[in-house]
């Protein structure tokens, strides 16, 4: 006890971890609202600054930027529908409806204190279960992935917006998507046409902004209204300027208290995060997904409630799997995922060994650790406060302005993350498909995850076949396997109910 | 390396990690990166084992080698619980096994696979005696193994230091012609009466035809920073064996080792792993018919009760001007694609900005300034704090 006292005394008295703090929540802030950047490729540039940082101010900059990043990433989703971070596509739909009807701020304040209040559970987790909890990653063979991965997927459909069908449609197709590529586990060509950048597959920034980002501007430019000062422009900038003075109150004590008012929604949210988080290879986006899907959506509540509980629970899942990623990195040196695949190499560099008795030996490090977590999330409050009213400038340009900007940002956004002019084009062609859908309303979410997890879950598939040996019981000879599998079926027949409600509810309506 | 070179050269050095197919996909870039000295490529064992499995026709000699920097042996894992007290019992229960040990490390075919492999045939012992599960690396093999999922893992002893120290996984050897000194206790292949050996490497490389004064400097510089205090520090903390090799040395390796893995990537113990049943093709065929089940059920089940969606915007007419619009943004996009190699990211940038702008309606002086500040502050941001390497064009490049 004495020694976490010592340990919590000299983290928060020391200026260079305060300072490390408050810079990285700024960088963190402007990575993360940015399209196409990611939280990773803020940490990988972060990384060489920490070769000069003694570890715990170190570490605690990568918590706080991680965290920060994570919460930036739903202002542009919700003022411009761009998600900024794959885990705010879940909610993208929800959160810019309430930004449409003048409920931007309150989705802000929602999302801020659903992220703050996630990231403490998630550090208080790792904090008093940490190393018991990195057993459960040794439960989890390929099999297990596979279905955690098809449940993520799943939960995708159920919560896009619309017809169960065409969320499906939106599936498959970002399934197809996925495959381009090297064939996974035999690493074969195909469909890649012998373009050498398809040998890496479809980015998902690329399609992610291209979809959400440049298919919004598309639409927007579609039905732009006319030249400086008509009518219509007017009309649609004092709309805007509604919104945005909207969007410059967040209301954090409306936010507080629904937070208060439904604590056994924030709790399994919070959970579903720590428990996905946990596991290597599973992160924010699938935690953000689940959560969305377990949201329930009761229809007699209206509209606003329904999506701000989906953006609340959503957001509480992705913050609170940040902190639980890094259990399976200080326990197994396993990354939970590429932002903890770099944590381990800084780890390794500041002689924090990885390993069961880390929490023993090198206890005041840890401890260090765990108050730096709990810091990078009280320091979001204030930050992301000034990024929400910063943002309401966003909302106060006219869209002429506003639109073009976006375009420049998207392809910069694009390239960014390969340096590659190949990912802009796809970014294009991604723009136009996701206006496509637009028209044919087919929601788009479903088919970011399917790129994003399409790679994944047939790997899992073939190794699953292989270590098998071609025999369809090892899907389900494990227990774990086994419970999973009859979760996703569950949510299958969900789905499956849901179409043939439909179908009756219109026949009865017709009859 | 890209922190102690950045130093020593004034300039920065940025980490582009292009991932994916099996390294053929970083591979690809480097060799084929404009030969000026800027790119440099982190070569490993993969140089030598990929164009003998057909995946790509880069060798050693699209290279000019800098320098190795490290070295590591494989070893073969098991759970800690394992019945296997040494690398005798392991082979003695793949040979009586009635059902092939399943064992990873890597994906087919890469490195750990074949050091398996390679001694699966030195004890005269078929390819498929062990049934190798593609996994993307250590990492997850180890967690694998851990899981049940496995019975024993190849990779390099760095990478399950940690799982070694708490005893869930116990080493049973080590591929090398010595004890490693960062784990003196784990005995080799060969001291247990196997006569195999297999390391992974990794070194530095520039495309072939970088001019000679560039190489020459870029050949100083890293090796200077290869052998420097600082680097074997943070090699030996992070458990990688230190193996430094200046150019010429690094050059007769490579083509060493592309004779060693000829034979093996050729030899039966790869070669006759047979593919799996599941081919390329059975994915995306499943999701195509995935595709027409869904589109069938949504035009054959229609109409969707209102009440059940949010409200989505009125499909608003798409006037002409707008059809413009659109049009204007691809047209402008595709431009910048097109142009910004040739004029550099700055004049690109605020090219598109300028063309939309005006498009949508902005007085052309005022488009103008927004451009050239919007531009210039994305460089800025990007470019320099961002450290994205943004084109340059052909009048900026020396």
């Amino acid at each position: 006890m004495a020694e976490i006292l010592t340990a919590a005394a000299t983290t928060l008295t020391d200026p260079v971890v305060w300072g490390v703090v408050v810079a990285a929540a700024v960088y963190g802030v402007a990575i993360g609202s940015m399209p196409g950047l990611t939280a990773t490729m803020g940490v990988a540039l972060f990384v060489p600054v920490t070769f000069w940082l003694p570890p715990v101010p170190a570490l605690a900059g990568i918590a706080t930027m991680v965290a920060c990043a994570i919460f930036a990433g739903d202002i542009p989703t919700t003022l411009l529908r761009i998600p900024g971070t794959p885990a705010s596509a879940a909610y993208a739909a929800e959160a810019h409806e309430l930004a449409r009807r003048g409920q931007a701020g309150r989705a802000l304040g929602t999302a801020l204190i659903a992220s703050i209040t996630g990231g403490l559970f998630g550090a208080v987790v790792l904090m008093t279960l940490g190393s018991r909890l990195a057993g459960i990653a040794s439960l989890f063979s390929v099999a297990e992935y596979f279905w955690l991965f098809a449940l993520g997927l799943t939960c995708a459909v159920l919560v896009a917006p619309g017809r169960i069908s065409l969320a499906v449609v939106s599936l498959a197709l970002g399934l197809l998507v996925s495959t381009v590529g090297l064939s996974a586990v035999h690493a074969e060509p195909r469909f890649t046409f012998g373009i050498p950048e398809l040998l890496g597959g479809v980015g998902f920034i690329p399609a992610m902004v291209g979809l959400f980002g440049m298919s919004e501007v598309l639409r927007n430019a579609l039905v732009l209204p006319g030249e400086a000062g008509s009518p219509a422009e007017v009309s649609v900038a004092a709309a805007q300027h509604a919104e945005a003075g909207d969007a410059a109150v967040p209301r954090i004590s409306t936010a507080l208290q629904q937070l208060v008012a439904r604590p056994v929604a924030w709790l399994r949210s919070a959970v579903i995060g720590v428990f996905v988080g946990g596991l290597p290879g599973a992160g924010a986006d699938i935690a953000s997904w689940v959560a969305a899907a377990a949201s329930p959506s009761r229809r007699d509540d209206d509209l606003d409630q329904a999506n701000i509980n989906r953006v609340a629970d959503a957001c509480t899942a992705n913050s609170s799997s940040l902190a639980a990623a890094w259990i399976p990195a200080l326990v197994f040196g396993i990354p939970g995922d590429s932002v903890t695949a770099m944590v381990i190499g800084v780890l390794a560099m500041k002689n924090l060994d990885p390993g069961p008795d880390v929490f023993e030996k090198q206890a005041s490090l840890v401890y260090g650790l765990y108050i730096a977590f709990m810091l990078a999330n009280l320091v979001l409050l204030p930050v992301g406060l000034v990024a929400i009213r910063a943002a309401g400038v966003v909302m106060r340009t006219p869209q002429r302005i506003l639109l073009p900007v976006i375009v420049l940002l998207c392809v910069v956004g694009s390239f960014a993350i390969n340096g590659s002019l190949f990912d802009v084009g796809l970014m294009l062609v991604f723009g136009l498909v996701g206006l496509a859908c637009d028209r044919l309303s087919i929601p788009v979410g479903p088919m970011v995850l399917g790129i994003i997890l399409g790679g994944p879950l047939e790997e899992r598939f073939v190794q699953t076949w292989i270590g098998g040996r071609g025999s369809l019981w090892a899907f389900v000879e494990r227990p774990m396997a086994a419970v999973l599998a009859l979760v996703v079926a569950a949510a299958w027949a969900v789905a499956m109910a849901r179409i043939v409600r439909r179908r009756f509810a219109t026949e009865s309506t017709h009859g | 390396m890209a922190m102690q070179l950045e130093r020593r050269l004034g300039v920065p050095v940025n980490v582009i990690n292009a991932t994916g197919g099996s390294g053929v996909t970083g591979l690809t870039r480097g060799a084929r990166s404009r030969p000026d000295g800027a790119t440099l490529m982190m070569m490993t064992v993969e140089l030598s084992m990929l164009h003998w499995r057909g995946l790509t026709t880069i060798t050693h000699e699209d290279f000019a080698p800098l320098c190795l920097l490290n070295r590591d042996a494989a070893a073969v894992f098991v759970r800690g619980d394992a019945p296997y007290e040494s690398l005798a019992s392991l082979e003695a229960a793949i040979r009586e096994a009635d059902a092939p040990l399943k064992a990873s490390g890597t994906a087919q075919g890469g490195i750990w696979h074949a050091a398996v492999a390679g001694w699966l045939d030195r004890c005269g012992l078929p390819a498929d005696a062990v049934t190798w599960v593609s996994l993307n690396g250590s990492g997850p093999s180890l967690q694998e193994l851990m899981a049940g999922g496995l019975d024993l893992v190849c990779c390099s002893v760095a990478e399950a230091d940690a799982l070694r120290a708490s005893q869930r996984v116990r080493c049973l050897g080590v591929m090398a012609a010595q004890r490693l000194p960062t784990a003196p206790e784990i005995p080799t292949f060969q001291e247990q009466g196997v006569d195999w050996a297999m390391a992974g490497w990794r070194g530095l490389g520039v495309p072939a035809d970088v001019p000679p004064e560039r190489l020459a400097i870029l050949r100083d510089a890293v090796a200077a920073e290869a052998t420097s205090d600082e680097f074997r520090e943070f090699l030996a903390l992070a458990g990688f064996d230190h193996s430094f090799e200046p150019a010429d040395t690094f050059a007769d390796t490579l083509a060493a080792q592309d004779r060693l893995f000829e034979r093996v990537m050729t030899s039966e113990a790869l070669g006759g792993v047979a593919a799996d049943a599941q081919g390329g093709l059975v994915f995306p065929a499943a999701m195509a018919v995935l595709l027409l089940i869904a589109a069938g059920t949504a035009v054959a089940f229609p109409g969707a009760s209102p009440a059940t969606q949010p409200a989505t915007e009125a499909a608003v007419a798409w006037t002409s001007r707008g059809f413009l619009h659109a049009l204007t943004v691809v047209l402008a996009v595709a431009g910048f694609v097109g142009l910004v190699d040739v004029v550099g990211f700055l004049v690109a940038a605020s090219g598109l900005l300028c063309v939309v702008l005006i498009r949508f309606g902005t007085h052309p002086l005022k488009a103008a300034t927004i451009s050239l500040v919007a531009a210039g502050a994305v460089q800025l941001v990007f470019g320099m704090l961002l450290r994205v390497p943004l084109p340059r064009g052909l009048w900026l490049d020396g």
